[in-house]
């Protein structure tokens, strides 16, 4: 148990609180919101909750996920050209890869929310929680030493 | 008034449909889905590019055999239907020959690029079969038609299926490799012009007359028909003469068909400039068909040159820069601008419906075209690379975006369509899949690459030959010391074309006969395949692999190969040489460039000094490094720190006193064979620095061998410690020339070492070598005149293998072997081959009848590909 491990420990967390939040809000959340709420009352929550995971995305997620990653990277020795190596290096570029396409597909969401193209926005929601499931995938799949 | 066509197209009227006509637009819908896909494969294809085995041949029939010959199957019966005012044929038959058709390109894509050719060979019989089943049903319709005015293009579909029936049979041929080298050139010429100008040419030509019109809401000019009439009894009788012109090899033949086709294309485009003078274009369809036919013009007229001036062997060379352009700016352009116009129509939905469709596959339509049509030239020029790219880029990303909006287009109608199962194309739908599709690219970028060292320290670098011809890379196998950076220089021999393409990555551009191209590659890591990427001829064996030393050593054997390498790294001077071979007999490279500053045994034997005493001194050099194959040197033990050592020439009678120092780092003996001396004092082992007197008498004459006297034996000889003495028997003729040919064992690595000696033992030599270096005069041939006789002595010093020495050629007529003459000069009788045990000697004569390269080897045949081989350049005398 060292300092470390508590880094690796926030790293996991707050993945799995945003990963997990997003699966909580689409199978939980948004379907009891559908049967028990009027269409009124559900935009409402929904754009309130929305709202309140982007924020937690951008105020927390993101700074921690960032910091984290690349602490955990540097204690690797990771560098640029080993990122094309085939093994950890690889796996970890398509890793980042596959969350900078997430990120993209979250920000679509957010911009398609707000320009009122409802279909748009949930379709670009639910890419980018496939590809935030396939991110942890990715996540286990890298070697361990 | 518009052109009849237009209304019919519009599908089916709103209201309650009747009969047939119900189905139209769900047909045409299913059909133009599989276009569009084929137009993504296509896109895919030429994204991927070089992953894919046979990359160029795989994109032009993705494209050619899967989008465009599908749209003109339909397209063609569906203008044949709205031209002739008939009835829709029942749509059972033209769905089984475009699943047919479908099928049949998915055999000859598989059958050619991985599969046995003889599924392609099916595939393109089934092409040809639907084909003309295609052109009959055209027949049949007309036959039913009332007469009317645009009948005349019915011909021009008619006469394309019979193109593509012609150009289908060939190109079953091609598969089956019938026929190679130029003949394959003029088949291939054949199949690509006749499938092109035929198929895809006539196909465009007949519908333009009405389609050009349509599109620019203009009439259609009066002399359409007369137009369409000459120009087919042009263009068809000469397509007819440029295919017999090239498979027969009659360049003029050729040249008057590709003109008269030329001509018949520009009689039936009049027409189409009529019309353009009466309206500008102003769609983007209209702008595309436009843009198409010019790139076709130009097309032509390089078609109409290249024929004319290179013979039918070259044609398909040379119209190979040009490909990308009849593909992307003609027929890709021709298809897009056809299918822009047309989709909307055929999606139907109503005329709010139409607009809409219409509105979102024209989008952007400006830039689209001008992407494209900047895109086409950089394809076809020689500019740089990144230009070309930039080319390839425009153009993808152009039909990217029309594959794009299709898609959208059809999608949407689908949805129309079935309304009840909407759902399935429902957000999040969509999003599930974009998801997975990321992800499932992700894991791909994640697992590919395989896990061994991506980079390998470079130990040395190393150029070797690579030749292609007849449908095999040689060498096949290159083995190479792991870390060395190899270079191969590829030259393409054949008379048909190749290119080589090696799984790292490297390739050659396709090089035509007596091309040829470097590639250099990494140290070499693991074990590289390679192979030729022209369709059909990696399954007909031209590959080829680079593997490491010691990965083609039998298991419990890595004394062999593994030792050599190691072996030639320590001993190679500048990290050159040595160490990396192309495999032939026992691993050597013996076509390999020889060392710089190396110089040959000298094996040109002078004639016996005067005198009956010969004083000489031998020194034991045992650490001396000599070449003992081309680019291989190592460290041999050695008499006066050659091998052989140095020759010894009397007369029968003459007294030899050899001063034998040991001046090496081990114990070592002399034992001349030539003397008769009690073996205890003179061929005494001494030690490093002693030196002892061997005084003996020549009694007898003959080639006689000396070498190391100390045991083990084996490891002295084969180490290379031994050399002749030659004594002349009374009246020896005179010859021209004499030389002395020595041939020994090769062991490669260090001499006495483990490795090394358990090859010996085994009687596993790596090579055979004349006068110390295997296939050293190949590289430094003797040199005689025709006419002169030459003496050649030979003494076979082993240590375990003898010689059957033969001059490819020029047979002995004289033989003397081991003191007695076998054979003389003068009689009726020759020989071929002196046959030597080990430590046995002798010469043989001959007469070199006229100038040329004549071989003399061991025809031991074995022995000889593993070095025991040289040359004699005879000049004229």
């Amino acid at each position: 148990m060292t300092w470390w491990s508590v880094v690796r420990f926030l790293h996991v967390l707050s993945a799995a609180l945003w990963v997990g939040g997003q699966l909580t809000v689409s199978l939980v959340v948004l379907p009891l919101a559908r049967r028990l709420l009027e269409t009124e009352r559900r935009g409402q929550v929904m754009r309130a909750v929305g709202r309140r995971f982007g924020m937690f995305t951008g105020a927390v997620f993101l700074p921690v996920q960032l910091g984290t990653g690349v602490a955990i990277a540097w204690r690797k020795g990771v560098t640029w050209t080993s990122l094309a190596e085939p093994g950890y290096g690889r796996i970890l570029a398509a890793k980042l890869a596959l969350f900078c396409a997430v990120m993209v597909a979250a920000g679509l969401h957010g911009w398609a929310t707000g320009a009122g193209r409802p279909g748009f926005a949930r379709a670009m929601a639910v890419s980018a929680l496939v590809g935030s499931v396939g991110v942890v995938l990715l996540a286990t799949a890298l070697p361990a030493t | 008034m518009t052109s009849v066509e237009v209304h019919i197209e519009k599908g089916p009227p709103a209201g309650p449909p009747s009969g047939p006509a119900r189905h139209r637009a769900p047909w045409h819908l299913r059909a133009n889905a599989l276009v569009v896909a084929w137009l993504g494969l296509t896109v895919a294809a030429a994204a991927v590019g070089d992953g894919l085995p046979a990359p160029r041949w795989l994109l032009i029939h993705v494209f050619l055999l899967g989008a465009v010959s599908t749209a003109i199957l339909i397209w063609s019966e569906h203008f044949a239907v709205a031209l002739l005012r008939a009835r829709t044929p029942e749509p059972r038959w033209s769905l089984s020959r475009l699943a047919l058709l479908n099928a049949a390109t998915a055999a000859v894509l598989y059958g050619v690029t991985a599969g046995p050719a003889a599924v392609a060979v099916a595939g393109a019989g089934v092409i040809v079969a639907v084909v003309l089943w295609h052109a009959a049903a055209l027949v049949r319709l007309t036959r039913r038609a009332l007469p009317g005015r645009f009948g005349h293009v019915i011909a021009w579909y008619v006469c394309a299926a019979g193109a593509l029936a012609a150009g289908g049979t060939l190109g079953g041929l091609l598969a089956a490799h019938v026929g190679h080298g130029a003949v394959h050139e003029r088949l291939h010429a054949a199949h690509a012009q006749v499938n092109l100008l035929g198929w895809v040419g006539l196909t465009v030509l007949g519908t333009l007359f009405t389609l050009w019109p349509t599109v620019l809401r203009t009439r259609v000019p009066e002399r359409t028909r007369l137009a369409s009439l000459a120009g087919l009894r042009l263009a068809v009788p000469g397509l007819a003469l440029l295919t017999g012109g090239l498979l027969a090899d009659l360049r003029w033949v050729a040249a008057a068909g590709v003109a008269a086709y030329a001509a018949g294309a520009a009689a039936a485009l009049l027409p189409l400039v009529e019309a353009l003078r009466a309206r500008r274009p102003h769609t983007g369809a209209a702008w595309m068909l436009g843009a198409g036919v010019v790139w076709f013009e130009v097309a032509l007229a390089a078609d109409v040159v290249v024929v004319a001036t290179r013979p039918a062997g070259g044609v398909a060379a040379a119209l190979e820069p040009l490909l990308p352009l009849v593909l992307a700016g003609f027929v890709g352009q021709v298809l897009l601008g056809s299918l822009l116009h047309l989709l909307p129509a055929v999606l139907g939905g109503g005329p709010a419906r139409f607009k809409e469709n219409a509105a979102l596959l024209e989008r952007g339509w400006a830039v689209r075209l001008t992407a494209l049509n900047a895109g086409v030239p950089l394809l076809a020029l020689p500019v740089p690379r990144p230009l070309a790219l930039l080319g390839w880029a425009l153009v993808l990303a152009s039909a990217a975006a029309f594959v794009v909006l299709a898609v959208t287009a059809l999608t949407r109608a689908w949805a129309a369509e079935h309304p009840e199962r909407r759902a399935l194309a429902s957000p999040a739908l969509a999003g599930m899949t974009a998801g997975c599709l990321l992800t499932a690219a992700a894991v791909v970028v994640a697992v590919t690459g395989g896990s061994g060292p991506a980079t390998v320290a470079a130990t040395g670098t190393r150029t070797v030959e690579v030749t292609l011809s007849g449908m095999r890379v040689r060498p096949a196998v290159i083995e190479a010391a792991p870390g060395t950076a190899l270079t191969l220089r590829v030259t393409n021999t054949d008379a048909q074309r190749h290119d080589l393409r090696l799984a790292t990555g490297e390739r050659t551009p396709l090089l035509g006969a007596g091309e040829s191209a470097t590639l250099r590659l990494a140290p070499l890591g693991e074990a590289v395949d390679g192979w030729c990427t022209v369709a059909g001829h990696r399954a007909a064996g031209m590959t080829m692999r680079i593997v490491p030393t010691g990965a083609l050593a039998r298991p419990g054997t890595d004394t062999g190969h593994g030792a050599h390498g190691s072996a030639g790294r320590a001993t190679s001077p500048d990290g050159n040489g040595g160490t990396a071979a192309g495999t032939g007999q026992a691993g050597l490279d013996l076509a390999a460039p020889v060392s710089p500053g190396w110089r040959p045994y000298d094996a040109t034997l002078a004639p016996a000094p005067g005198g009956a005493e010969h004083e000489v001194e031998i020194r034991v050099d045992d650490s001396a490094v000599l070449e003992v194959a081309p680019g291989v040197r190592q460290r041999m033990w050695t008499f006066n720190g050659t091998v052989p050592g140095p020759v010894l020439r009397g007369t029968v009678g003459d007294v030899f006193t050899v001063t034998f120092v040991n001046g090496g780092t081990m114990g070592h003996g002399i034992d001349f064979h030539a003397g008769a001396n009690a073996p205890d004092g003179v061929m005494r082992t001494i030690q490093p620095g002693e030196r002892l007197t061997y005084r003996f008498r020549a009694e007898h004459a003959g080639a006689w061998l000396y070498h190391c006297s100390t045991m083990p034996m084996t490891q002295h000889i084969a180490g290379g410690m031994y050399g002749a003495v030659v004594i002349d028997p009374p009246d020896l003729p005179r010859a021209d020339r004499e030389f002395l040919l020595i041939q020994g064992e090769l062991y490669l690595g260090e001499p006495g070492s483990d490795a090394q000696v358990a090859k010996i033992r085994e009687g596993r030599p790596d090579g055979w070598m004349f006068n110390g270096t295997a296939a050293g005069y190949d590289h430094a041939p003797l040199r005689a005149k025709a006419g002169e006789r030459v003496r050649i002595w030979a003494v076979a010093a082993g240590p375990s293998s003898g010689t059957a020495l033969h001059v490819v050629g020029a047979p002995f007529d004289t033989v003397y072997k081991e003191g007695a003459y076998l054979l003389r000069a003068g009689g009726a009788g020759g020989a071929q081959v002196l046959d030597l045990a080990p430590a046995q000697g002798g010469f043989a004569e001959l007469v070199f009848p006229e100038p040329g390269t004549y071989p003399v080897v061991d025809h031991t045949m074995r022995q000889a590909e593993g070095g025991a081989h040289g040359l004699f350049r005879v000049g004229a005398p």
